[in-house]
């Protein structure tokens, strides 16, 4: 008896024990994939996540790499969130208020470019909201810590920015590169050429060479997936206003005519630093700045552009006015949608509406356009005021501290209500299981598409041309209107997947222009070959996106800020430019492609050698293996015998 | 473009087709051809639709095999990755420009011609039995490759080490030809190899063939060894597609010839009463 009460004593101590250690959740080695698009999509993106999985590997993570098509690519990584780390470019203005959106906890959980990292942080958030909402004069400083918190945080590891070429024929059109070649803006205004050895038929056909099939699949101007930066869809539909820097900044980084690299480049490093912000931007439009006043007959509307932000001049709108806070915008008289039906302001007020929810009111959940979230997020209501051609936009805030909110409001593509309002029932896509709240209009192809922009839709094959006709009825071909106007009578858009092939297209005489940039290992050759011909010019371009490396925070261990920083600092971001951008990039700590907002201490280079932030561990794109290892163990992680990092990893 | 280059195409094989012929086939039996032509066709028209079914069906899959491979097909080019690493670089170390226009011109014109010639060869046979299975393995090829790349979604080498293939990368040293393949290929379509496949059955029919047509079989040899490196040497296949299009060749040619028998088309012609 005391025998068995003692055994089973022991045996109860014995099973506690067991299930002590059974309960135990085993760590295993880290095992990751990064995914990312292959060399077709992006050829750097995958040379740049192999050099991230050679570094990680280095240092005892399992890693393996997923290739997706950008749609798929852009399906995971924004919609669904289903990765552990991506590569691939982030395409961004030049402002940094996308900050806001790209990191803000409230889009955590939302679709698109907002916050696909589900990065979540309170102290954080309020750097955001103060960059956001601060006056011009205190913006700077807002600026600057927010950046700092950026450094520390790393929620995601800002790589490289790289300029943009595009090479273009300049015997059939002129003007290339006055305004920004990766904007809508940049097709417009072109001079149209005689040919002396044409054929003497309508040669004013824009013949574009484009690498990414996706425009002949997809005109959508809501799709995350299909658009990059929507420049296809931005010449079909028009804006209410158009931000000025585009209208006069070429974005061009030097002066010169044709092909030239080299110099400009340290040149574009040392940056404007120091400078106020508005003397900068002043000098930023060099030559151009002084006839680049497009606008002189609007001078009456100048204070009211004044208090809604210097940046923005009309487009589909005439002018507006301010009152207590109620912005009235009065449209353009007689402007058409490509299908011959007037441009109201019950459209406009429905454009916004149903951007903020494409199910407009229905009891689903709300289902905001992904790409125009934070753009209509500040607004409170937009109404039809009265008449046809007046809308009014009450903001949440107030106007004074809101001009980079109503430059983003203003900007987004106006939609005919009696095209999209039937969109916003569910999709229904047969025997597919469709996510609650996904409606028809984020996954129709929109095609004809049917805006009000200069060019209108009219013909498409699948992976082979997008082509485009001039709108004769567009405003901007009226006299009086001192507007880029389109000049090509036809856009045609032909899908060529390689820079080599498109190159040879053009210098071939098959092809204008390449609306893709230009990729760089061909970089080298495009610009020789330029130099030597009379008919050939590179455009080049400041950049309009970075390359960087994502982490889904909502995931351990990427959500750890110390897991973060060390992997950043396995990236040998200058070696990464050489190598595999051929030095047509320029190396970035802080998330911007426009180095005007850095503050001195996160500038490349600007302190010490190289990154200021996350300064590389090892040399020559070689990591420190020993450093780098000692560099996980003080974030707090550990290693096995076998040199294998170990974790808890949430999947 | 596409009709630039699929014109070079057709004239080149055009120009080299009947050169081949009085080479390797002889005027003796081009001269019997002309008396039997109608008569072995129509013994061969059920291979012949076969196969036309069979690429019909592949263009007409072109446009939804995407969304059916989303569905079903399992993402293998880091598992092809993982198994041989970088073992296509042997290939890459012996690299020159000579070489590079040679695999090049192989992978596009050999190849065509590769295809195209045996078929006119064993017309001129007056047994129609080797045509009906060399048309019948090609059907295999076709059905069987493609029912593996609706599974398999994978990526070639270029794709995934471009900086390797800088120098021998087909659509790079010569970009026109993208304009024709890409009208043929998905880039998603590399496991297995088609290339080293139908060229590898052309070479084991040579080879059983080779008491008829002596002098062919060490063509059609050389020829097929050089398609399935150039695969391989272009940065467009990994060393396992290459081995699975040879296995793929092997069970198409084993298929063939126990389906297509010397008594099967007789049978079927007495049932349907055409004799």
């Amino acid at each position: 008896m005391l025998a068995a009460t003692g055994l089973t004593a022991a045996m109860a101590g014995c099973v506690r024990e067991v299930r002590n250690a059974v309960n135990r959740d085993g760590i295993d080695q880290l095992s990751l994939t990064i995914t990312t698009l292959p060399a077709d999509g992006d050829r750097e993106s995958i040379q740049l996540s192999r050099a991230i999985r050679n570094a990680l590997e280095a240092v005892g993570v399992d890693v393996s790499i997923a290739m997706r098509s950008h749609e798929e690519f852009l399906r995971e990584t924004l919609i669904n969130h289903e990765f552990d780390v991506y590569v691939g470019r982030y395409p961004t203005g030049t402002d940094p208020s996308y900050l806001y959106e790209a990191l803000h906890s409230r889009y955590a959980d939302e679709a698109g470019w907002q916050n696909p990292f589900g990065f979540t942080n309170l102290t954080f958030d309020q750097s955001l909201e103060r960059q956001r909402d601060a006056g011009d004069g205190e913006r700077r400083d807002a600026v600057a810590e927010t950046l700092s918190a950026f450094a520390a945080e790393q929620p995601f590891v800002p790589i490289c920015a790289p300029r943009e070429y595009r090479l273009a024929r300049t015997d059939r059109f002129d003007g290339w590169g006055d305004r920004h070649p990766a904007t809508p803006l940049g097709y417009l205004g072109l001079e149209a050429l005689d040919r002396e050895n044409g054929s003497g038929n309508d040669d004013s056909r824009l013949r574009a060479v484009h690498t990414d099939a996706r425009p002949s699949q997809n005109l959508n101007p809501l799709s995350a997936e299909y658009r990059n930066r929507g420049l296809f869809t931005g010449l079909l539909y028009d804006t209410l206003a158009v931000d000025a820097a585009l209208l006069e900044d070429s974005g061009a980084e030097s002066d010169g005519e044709d092909g030239e690299d080299g110099e400009d480049r340290e040149n574009r490093e040392d940056g404007e630093d120091g400078e106020d912000r508005e003397n900068a931007a002043e000098e930023d439009e060099g030559d151009e700045g002084e006839t680049g006043d497009e606008n002189p007959d609007r001078e009456t509307d100048a204070n009211d552009a004044d208090a809604t932000g210097p940046d923005l001049r009309p487009w589909l709108a005439d002018s507006w006015t301010l009152e207590d806070d109620v912005l009235t915008v009065r449209l353009r008289e007689d402007c058409p949608f490509h299908d011959g039906r007037q441009v109201t302001a019950d459209d406009v007020a429905f454009t916004y509406r149903f951007l903020a929810d494409t199910t407009l009111g229905d009891d689903r959940v709300p289902t905001p356009s992904p790409r125009h979230r934070g753009q209509v997020a500040p607004l409170e209501a937009v109404e039809a005021a009265g008449n046809d051609r007046e809308i009014a936009f009450r903001f949440r805030r107030s106007l004074e501290d809101a001009s980079a909110a109503v430059a983003g409001a203003l900007t987004v593509p106006i939609l005919p209500e009696h095209v999209w309002r039937e969109r916003s029932a569910a999709a229904d896509v047969t025997g597919v299981r469709i996510a609650e709240g996904v409606t028809e209009a984020l996954v129709v192809d929109n095609v004809p598409p049917i805006g009000s922009g200069p060019f209108a839709f009219a013909d498409r094959t699948d992976r082979e041309h997008v082509t485009l006709e001039r709108n004769d009825d567009h405003f901007t071909l009226r006299e009086g209107v001192d507007l880029p106007a389109p000049t090509a009578s036809e856009m045609r858009v032909a899908i060529d997947p390689r820079s080599t092939s498109a190159v040879e297209l053009v210098s071939d005489d098959d092809a204008d222009v390449t609306t893709s940039t230009l990729e760089s290992y061909v970089l080298d050759d495009v610009i020789e070959a330029a130099d030597e011909a009379d008919d050939l010019e590179v455009l080049e371009s400041s950049p309009r996106s970075f390359y960087h490396l994502g982490f889904n925070a909502r995931k351990a261990p990427f959500s750890n800020p110390r897991f973060r920083r060390t992997v950043a600092r396995l990236i040998d971001k200058a070696w990464i430019v050489d190598e595999v951008f051929d030095g047509y990039a320029r190396p970035i700590a802080a998330p911007l492609v426009d180095q005007e907002w850095v503050p001195d201490d996160l500038a490349w280079g600007g302190d010490g050698d190289g990154d200021p932030a996350t300064p590389f561990l090892g040399q020559d794109g070689e990591v420190d293996v020993e450093a780098a290892r000692a560099a996980f163990e003080a974030a707090g992680f550990r290693y096995d015998t076998n040199g294998r990092l170990r974790t808890r990893v949430s999947r | 473009m596409f009709t630039e280059m699929l014109l070079r195409v057709v004239v080149a094989v055009g120009c080299l087709l009947p050169l081949a012929l009085v080479a390797f086939v002889g005027r003796e039996r081009l001269a019997s051809l002309r008396r039997e032509w109608r008569q072995r066709l129509r013994e061969s028209a059920p291979a012949v639709a076969v196969l036309a079914v069979v690429l019909v069906v592949n263009r007409l899959l072109r446009s939804s095999a995407p969304r059916i491979s989303d569905e079903v097909g399992v993402h293998m080019t880091s598992t092809l990755y993982d198994l041989e690493g970088e073992f296509v670089f042997v290939f890459q170390s012996i690299e020159t420009p000579a070489l590079t226009a040679y695999f090049s011109v192989v992978y596009v014109y050999g190849y065509t011609f590769l295809l195209v010639f045996p078929i006119l060869a064993y017309v001129a046979l007056s047994d129609t039995v080797r045509l009906r299975r060399l048309l019948a393995a090609y059907a295999l090829n076709y059905a069987i490759g493609l029912a593996c790349y609706l599974v398999v979604i994978a990526l070639g080498p270029r794709n995934v080490m471009p900086e390797a293939f800088a120098e021998t990368m087909l659509y790079d040293s010569n970009p026109e030809y993208q304009h024709l393949t890409r009208q043929v290929n998905r880039y998603t379509n590399v496991f297995p190899s088609l290339h080293t496949s139908l060229s590898a059955t052309v070479a084991i029919f040579a080879y059983r063939t080779r008491s008829t047509y002596q002098a062919w079989f060490p063509v059609a040899g050389v020829l097929a060894v050089s398609v399935a490196i150039s695969t391989m040497y272009l940065g467009m296949h990994w060393a396992t597609d290459v081995v699975a299009g040879i296995v793929l060749a092997a069970v198409s040619v084993v298929l063939s010839v126990s389906l297509v028998g010397r008594g099967w088309a007789s049978t079927l012609r007495e049932r349907v009463g055409l004799e």
